[in-house]
C-alpha cells in the first residue's frame, strides 16, 4: 500500500514537472495620459478535459465547474462592466475588445442539447445558476433578453467536429444591472488565493468600483491538441481598470476634493494679472509619481503560486513606461527589461510585499496611445413619447484601409424598429449609400416574447464616418409592466461591433454605450386617477342631462334608413339638377 | 337617473330654461375672474414643497470657495479679455480651459434667418463624463456669453468654467454633466438643444460632434454683474408657456435661500413683502410672461424638449460674492445628481406668486375654463334657438288669450292632442355659416404669413397698414355677404353659434396647455358672447337683429378690443417698440416655435371678425 501511494505521488509530481503551469497570473499596469492609468489583471487556469469531467477540480473551481457541466455548457464568457471606455484620450481598448462587455452583465455561451428549446431550458439553467454564484440579476435573462447571433460570435474553443452541430450559441445581456462589490467578492473566491495574495489583493472594492473604467470577465473554454489526444478546460478571470491618478491618491480618511490653500496652487505666472488673487492653474500635474500602495491603498502581498516547478518565478507585475522612466521596486522583486518594447517586468517572491515607485518625470514620458481602429458612438434622436430614432456614427480613422466589421443590435421588444428605414450614409453626403451594409440578419421582435436582432455587415471607407440611422416606435406597456422605478427610462442593451479579422490581426471588439428610452409612463399618482375618475363622471352625467334636454326624440319607425340606392339616386338627382341649371344658364346667356 | 328624468323633459319646452344661458354665461364670467382674484389668499393657495424625495435639497456640504475663487478671477480675466474677439479666439481660449480641466471642448456653429436679421454665433462646449457612469444622463449647466439684454454675462461664463474644473475632481457624479457656453441667450441654447435631439436645419445649425445621455436637468448662471450681488433672480417660464417641473424650483430656492441666505426674487419682483397685492402682481406677471410664451432665458429653449431647466440671474448689489452663486449651483448639482428618474413627481401646471407659494393646476384651471364655457353656453343655446321656429305668442301679443293650435295624432289606435308648435319642425340651413366660420379663420394665415416673413424694417408700417384694413373690414365683410345672400335669421344666429363654438372649444383646450394665453384671449374676446342680437328664445327677425343703440356701442367695444388695437396698447403700456415686438414674434416663430402668433391670427382674429359681421350685417 505504501508503495502504491509513493508510486502514486512520483507519477502526480512528475506530471506537475512536465505539463505547462496550470495557474499564471499577470497585472499589466499602462499609464494611459498623465490623469489614468489601466491595470489589467489576469489569472489563467487550466485543468484537463480528463480530470475535469471527473469532477477533479485543483484551480478550475468546482462551483463554477459543476454549473458548466450540469448546464451542457462547453463555453461560457461572462462580463460584469461599468462606466465607458473614452477611446479618444485613452486609445485602442485592452485585449482588443474581447474581454469586456457591455454596461451591466453580458453572458454569452455555447451549449450542447439536441434541439433548439432544449437548448434554452440547459441556458435558462445555467443563468439561474450563475445568479446564485455571481449575486447578479441573471436569472433576469429570459427569451425577450437572449438572441442567438449569427456572425457576432464565434466559439474560441478548438472542439472536434462532430460536437459542434448541436452546439447553441445563446447570448443576453442587462444593461441596467450595476455591477458591485457583491459581484466582485464571488469572482475573487473563484481564485486559488481567493484574494489574499498574489496581484489579486490588490483588488480592493473601493478601489475597483471607483475606476472610470471597469471590466470583469469569466470565459472557460475547452482546448484540444492538434490531434484531438489531449484536451483540456481552459479558464481566465480577466480585470480591466482604468483609474484616476489624482482620485486614487487622495486619502481614504480625507476623500473629499476641498479646494487646495491657495498656496499650493500651481499658477500660471506668465500672464498679466497673476496675483494672490487671481491664479490661472498651470498643468503641473503631468507625469506625476505614484506608488502602487498610493494607488491601490495597499502593496502586493507576495505572489501567488508564481513558482514553476524548477523553483524559478514567473512575472507578476509588468509596466509599459518608457525606460527612461524610473521605477523603482521595492521587495526582493526579479526585474526584467523588455528590450524590444517599452515594459519591464517583475517577479515577486511568495512571501514579501512588494511595492513599486513611479518617478516623477516630465509630460514627455508616456507611450504614445494606440489608435483604435473603429470609433463607435450611438444616441437617440427625436423627442416625444411616440416615436424616435437611433443614430450610429461610426468612424474609420484609418487613412489607407477600409474596414468591415459585425453590427450587433439587440432591442427590447417594446422598441420596434422599421427596418425599411434603415439607413447608412457617409456623413459627408446627404444620400443612402446602399454599399454600405453589406449583409442584413434581421430577427423581428415578438411582443413580449422576444426581441429584436440585428445584424449587419458594414463595410467604411478609408478616413470617413458612416451614419446609420433607423425610426422605431415606443409601444405602451401595460401597467404591471413598468419597473419600480417607472420615470427613469429603460434600458437598451450597447451595441456590439466585431471588427472581422485581417490577415495577421486578432479580430477587435467595441461595445457602443448603452442607451435610455423614456416610454410613455402613466402618473401612478392618486390625484391624477382621481381627476380622471371625476372627469368621466362629470361627462357622463352632462351627456345625460344635455341629451334629454335638447334631443329630438324620434319613433324607431319614423327614421329614414341609409339606404346606399337612395343615396347614388339622390347623388345623381343632385347631380342632374346641377347639369341642368349650368345648362340653362348657358342658353338663357344665347338668348340674351 | 330615473328619478330626475321626468323633472328634466318637464324643463325641455320650459321658456325660462331658454332665457338662462346668457346670464348664465356672464356669471361663469364673472366667477372665473373672481376665482382669479382669490388665488393668492392664504385659503386658496399652498406653500411648496419638495415632492421627489431623491433630491435632498441643500443636505451636502458645499465646498466651492477657497482656492477656487483664485481660479475663477483668472477666468474672469480671460473671459473679459476675449471681449470684441472673433469666434475663433473665444473658441480657442475656451477649449484650452476644458483641457487644461481634463475635459474635451466641442463647438457648434449656427445661423438662423428671422425678420429679416441674421443671428449667427458659435456654442462651446465640454462633456464631463460621469466617472462610473455610462452617458445615459446628463445634466446641463450653461452659461451664455451675452445675457438676455445683451451684457457680457462675464462672472456667469468664468463662474461655469470654474466650476466644470472643480466638479471634475469629484467622483460622485452619476451623469454626465456638460458645460455649455452658448454665443448668445437665445437663438445658441435653441441650436444647441435642437441640435442634440438631432431635430437641427442642417446646415445653417451644424450638428453636435460630442452627445451623452437624456438630458435630465438644466441650470443657466446669469451673472453679468462685475460686483457682488445682492439676490437671485429665478427665471422659469418655457416657451409656448411651458414650465419647468415645481421641484427643480423648489431645489434652487430651498437651497439659495435655506442653505445659503441668498433672497430669491421671481417675476421682477425685487420688492416683496408678502402682501396681497404683491403676490396677485408676482402671478399675474407669470401669467404674462407665459401667455406671451416667448424665450424668457436661456433656459427656455429647453422645456419643450421636456428638459427642466431655470435661470439663476444674480441681480442687485448687496454682499453675495460669485462663489456663493457656485455654491448655489454645487448644491443643486448635487441634488440633480440624486435623482434617480426623470423630474416628475411634482407639479408642471402652477402659477407663482412668491419663491414659496403656489397655486397648482386643479385651483386655478376653473377659472380659464369657466371663461372658456361661457362661450359654449352662449353656442349651445344659440344652436337650439337657430332650429326654434319664431313663436306665435311673442310675435302677436295682442293675442294672449287666444288659443294655442292644437293637432289631433292618430298612430297605432291611439289617439292625442299635441300642440302644432311642437310638431313643426325648422330645418337647419347649416351650409352658409359653416362655410364662412371656416373661411374667415383660414384667412386668419394671411396676417400670420405676413408678420413672420417681413423684415424688420418693415414691419411697423405693415402693421400700420393692417390695423387700418382690420378696422374697415368687418364693415367690407358684412356688406359683401349681404349684397350675395343677405343672411336670414337663422344664418346669422348659426353663424355666431360656430363661431363662438369653435371658440369655446379651442379656449378650454389650450387652458390645459397654456392657462394664462387662453384665459387672456378669453376675456378679450367676451363681448363676443353678448353682441349681435338681443336675448330670445328663437329665430325671430325681430329680435335677432339689434337696435341701433346697441348696435353702435357693439361696433365700439369691438373696435376697441379688436387684436389689433390690443397689441397697440400693450406695446404702449409696456413701452415696447411695435417693431420691436413684432420682430421678437418672428424670431420666435422661426427659431423657438413659438405659437402664440398662430394663437392670434388663426383663432383670436377670426373670432373677433366674424363678431364684428354679425354686428353690421
Amino acid at each position: 500500500m505504501k508503495r502504491f501511494f509513493c508510486l502514486l505521488l512520483s507519477l502526480l509530481l512528475g506530471l506537475l514537472v512536465s505539463a505547462d503551469p496550470d495557474y499564471k497570473e499577470l497585472l499589466n499596469l499602462q499609464p494611459l495620459n498623465p490623469a489614468s492609468l489601466l491595470a489589467s489583471f489576469n489569472f489563467w487556469s487550466k485543468a484537463s478535459l480528463q480530470s475535469y469531467e471527473q469532477q477533479h477540480f485543483k484551480y478550475i473551481p468546482r462551483s463554477l465547474g459543476q454549473i458548466l457541466q450540469h448546464a451542457k455548457t462547453r463555453e461560457l464568457h461572462l462580463r460584469f462592466s461599468t462606466g465607458r471606455w473614452d477611446d479618444e484620450s485613452w486609445g485602442a481598448r485592452p485585449w482588443g475588445g474581447t474581454k469586456e462587455g457591455g454596461t451591466g452583465v453580458e453572458l454569452w455561451a455555447w451549449v450542447e442539447a439536441d434541439s433548439d428549446s432544449g437548448s434554452f431550458a440547459r441556458w435558462v439553467t445555467l443563468n439561474n445558476a450563475l445568479s446564485g454564484l455571481f449575486c447578479a440579476s441573471l436569472n433576469f435573462i429570459d427569451s425577450t433578453r437572449t438572441t442567438r447571433p449569427r456572425m457576432t460570435f464565434e466559439p474560441t474553443s478548438s472542439v472536434s467536429n462532430t460536437s459542434s452541430e448541436n452546439m447553441y450559441l445563446l447570448h443576453g445581456t442587462l444593461p441596467r444591472e450595476v455591477v458591485c462589490t457583491e459581484n466582485l467578492t464571488p469572482f475573487l473566491k473563484l481564485l486559488p488565493c481567493k484574494g489574499k495574495a498574489g496581484i489579486a489583493s490588490l483588488l480592493d472594492g473601493h478601489k475597483l468600483f471607483d475606476a472610470s473604467w471597469q471590466s470583469m470577465a469569466i470565459d472557460v473554454r475547452s482546448v484540444c491538441s492538434e490531434d484531438g489526444s489531449e484536451c483540456s478546460i481552459e479558464m481566465e478571470q480577466t480585470v480591466d481598470m482604468v483609474l484616476d491618478v489624482d482620485r486614487s491618491k487622495r486619502p481614504r480618511d480625507n476623500p473629499i476634493p476641498r479646494p487646495i490653500p491657495s498656496e499650493h496652487l500651481h499658477c500660471d505666472i506668465s500672464k498679466p494679472y497673476a496675483s494672490n488673487e487671481a491664479c490661472f492653474p498651470s498643468d503641473a500635474d503631468l507625469g506625476q509619481s505614484w506608488t502602487i500602495a498610493e494607488i491601490f491603498g495597499r502593496p502586493i502581498q507576495g505572489s501567488c503560486l508564481s513558482e514553476d516547478s524548477q523553483g524559478q518565478l514567473r512575472d507578476s507585475v509588468c509596466i509599459n513606461v518608457p525606460l527612461d522612466r524610473e521605477v523603482n521596486p521595492y521587495g526582493d522583486a526579479v526585474e526584467t527589461k523588455n528590450e524590444a518594447g517599452s515594459g519591464r517586468c517583475f517577479a515577486i517572491p511568495a512571501s514579501k510585499p512588494f511595492e513599486m515607485v513611479l518617478s516623477h518625470i516630465g509630460p514627455q514620458t508616456f507611450n504614445d496611445i494606440s489608435q483604435p481602429p473603429l470609433y463607435a458612438s450611438r444616441s437617440f434622436t427625436g423627442h416625444g413619447q411616440e416615436r424616435g430614432g437611433v443614430q450610429t456614427l461610426l468612424t474609420n480613422p484609418s487613412r489607407t484601409s477600409s474596414i468591415e466589421f459585425v453590427y450587433f443590435e439587440t432591442l427590447p421588444w417594446f422598441m420596434k424598429p422599421y427596418l425599411h428605414t434603415l439607413d447608412a450614409r457617409l456623413s459627408t453626403s446627404s444620400t443612402s449609400s446602399p454599399e454600405i451594409i453589406k449583409e442584413t440578419f434581421y430577427r423581428p421582435a415578438l411582443d413580449r416574447r422576444r426581441g429584436t436582432q440585428l445584424e449587419l455587415l458594414v463595410s467604411v471607407p478609408a478616413a470617413s464616418t458612416v451614419v446609420l440611422t433607423y425610426d422605431f416606435d415606443k409601444a405602451i406597456l401595460r401597467y404591471t409592466e413598468y419597473p419600480p422605478d417607472a420615470n427613469r427610462g429603460f434600458d437598451v442593451a450597447p451595441a456590439v461591433i466585431r471588427l472581422l479579422p485581417v490577415e495577421g490581426q486578432a479580430e477587435v471588439y467595441i461595445r457602443t454605450s448603452s442607451l435610455l428610452l423614456p416610454l410613455p409612463t402613466p402618473d401612478f399618482s392618486m390625484p391624477y386617477n382621481v381627476i380622471i375618475l371625476t372627469s368621466t363622471v362629470m361627462a357622463l352625467a352632462f351627456g345625460m342631462i344635455f341629451n334629454l334636454l335638447v334631443r329630438r326624440f324620434v319613433g324607431a319607425d319614423e327614421v329614414e334608413g341609409w339606404n346606399l340606392a337612395a343615396l347614388k339616386a339622390k347623388a345623381r338627382g343632385r347631380a342632374m339638377a346641377l347639369l341642368d341649371r349650368v345648362l340653362r344658364k348657358g342658353k338663357e346667356k344665347k338668348v340674351q | 337617473m330615473a328619478l330626475i328624468s321626468p323633472t328634466i323633459l318637464a324643463l325641455r319646452r320650459d321658456p325660462r330654461l331658454l332665457k338662462l344661458p346668457p346670464y348664465l354665461s356672464a356669471l361663469c364670467l364673472f366667477i372665473g375672474v373672481v376665482w382669479l382674484c382669490l388665488l393668492p389668499l392664504n385659503e386658496y393657495s399652498r406653500h411648496t414643497y419638495i415632492s421627489e424625495n431623491a433630491l435632498l435639497p441643500g443636505q451636502v456640504h458645499t465646498y466651492f470657495g477657497g482656492s477656487e475663487k483664485n481660479v475663477y478671477n483668472a477666468y474672469k480675466y480671460e473671459v473679459q479679455a476675449l471681449v470684441g474677439k472673433d469666434q475663433k479666439a473665444t473658441y480657442e481660449k475656451l477649449s484650452d480651459i476644458f483641457i487644461s480641466a481634463g475635459l474635451r471642448p466641442a463647438r457648434q456653429k449656427y445661423e438662423y434667418y428671422a425678420a429679416g436679421n441674421t443671428y449667427s454665433g458659435e456654442n462651446v462646449y465640454a462633456i464631463l463624463h460621469a466617472p462610473r457612469g455610462d452617458a445615459t444622463e446628463a445634466i446641463v449647466l450653461v452659461a451664455a456669453w451675452t445675457n438676455m439684454d445683451g451684457d457680457l454675462n462675464q462672472s456667469g461664463v468664468a463662474l461655469a468654467l470654474a466650476l466644470a474644473r472643480y466638479f471634475k475632481r469629484w467622483s460622485l457624479w452619476s451623469k454626465d454633466i456638460i458645460i455649455l457656453i452658448t454665443g448668445d441667450s437665445r437663438a445658441g441654447p435653441q441650436a444647441w438643444v435642437d441640435a442634440y435631439h438631432d431635430e437641427h436645419t442642417s446646415p445653417l445649425v451644424a450638428p453636435l460632434p460630442l452627445k451623452s445621455g437624456a438630458l435630465q436637468g438644466v441650470v443657466v448662471i446669469d451673472n453679468a454683474l462685475d460686483h457682488p450681488f445682492e439676490s437671485l433672480h429665478i427665471v422659469y417660464d418655457g416657451i409656448n408657456g411651458q414650465l419647468p417641473n415645481l421641484d427643480l424650483l423648489n431645489t434652487a430656492v430651498s437651497i439659495a435661500s435655506g442653505q445659503l441666505g441668498i433672497g430669491i426674487s421671481l417675476q421682477r419682483m425685487w420688492k416683496h413683502n408678502d402682501s396681497y397685492q404683491e403676490r396677485l402682481q408676482t402671478m399675474l406677471r407669470g401669467m404674462v410672461s407665459q401667455g406671451l410664451g416667448h424665450s424668457s432665458g436661456p433656459h427656455s429653449s429647453f422645456i419643450p424638449y421636456h428638459v427642466d431647466a431655470i435661470t439663476l440671474q444674480a441681480v442687485g448689489d448687496g454682499g453675495q460674492d460669485e462663489m456663493a452663486m457656485g455654491r448655489c449651483v454645487e448644491s443643486i448639482f448635487r441634488s440633480l445628481n440624486n435623482l434617480l428618474e426623470h423630474f416628475h413627481q411634482s407639479f408642471f401646471f402652477y402659477l407663482l406668486m412668491q419663491a414659496n407659494r403656489f397655486v397648482s393646476i386643479g385651483t386655478y384651471l376653473p377659472s380659464a375654463m369657466l371663461v372658456a364655457v361661457s362661450f359654449t353656453i352662449m353656442a349651445i343655446a344659440l344652436w337650439i334657438r337657430s332650429g326654434r321656429p319664431p313663436s306665435p305668442k311673442a310675435a302677436s301679443t295682442d293675442f294672449e288669450k287666444e288659443k294655442t293650435e292644437m293637432e289631433v295624432v292618430r298612430k297605432d289606435g291611439m289617439t292625442a292632442i299635441i300642440p302644432k308648435e311642437n310638431l313643426t319642425i325648422l330645418e337647419r340651413q347649416l351650409f352658409l355659416p359653416v362655410a364662412l366660420v371656416v373661411a374667415v379663420h383660414f384667412f386668419g394665415a394671411i396676417p400670420l404669413y405676413v408678420f413672420i416673413n417681413s423684415s424688420r424694417n418693415t414691419l411697423p408700417s405693415y402693421f400700420v397698414v393692417f390695423t387700418v384694413l382690420n378696422s374697415l373690414l368687418p364693415t367690407v365683410l358684412a356688406n359683401t355677404i349681404h349684397y350675395y345672400t343677405p343672411l336670414t335669421p337663422q344664418h346669422h344666429l348659426l353663424l355666431q353659434s360656430f363661431s363662438l363654438l369653435v371658440l369655446g372649444m379651442f379656449l378650454a383646450t389650450l387652458a390645459t396647455v397654456n392657462f394664462s394665453l387662453s384665459l387672456f384671449v378669453g376675456l378679450l374676446s367676451t363681448p363676443l358672447s353678448f353682441t349681435g342680437y338681443s336675448f330670445s328664445y328663437s329665430v325671430d327677425a325681430k329680435e335677432v337683429f339689434p337696435s341701433p343703440a346697441r348696435k353702435y356701442v357693439s361696433i365700439l367695444v369691438l373696435q376697441l378690443l379688436s387684436p389689433t388695437v390690443v397689441v397697440w396698447a400693450v406695446c404702449y403700456m409696456w413701452g415696447v417698440d411695435l417693431g420691436e415686438m413684432l420682430a421678437e414674434a418672428a424670431f420666435g416663430w422661426k427659431v423657438n416655435g413659438l405659437w402664440t402668433q398662430v394663437v392670434i391670427w388663426c383663432i383670436w382674429w377670426p373670432a373677433w371678425m366674424l363678431g364684428g359681421v354679425l354686428v353690421l350685417v
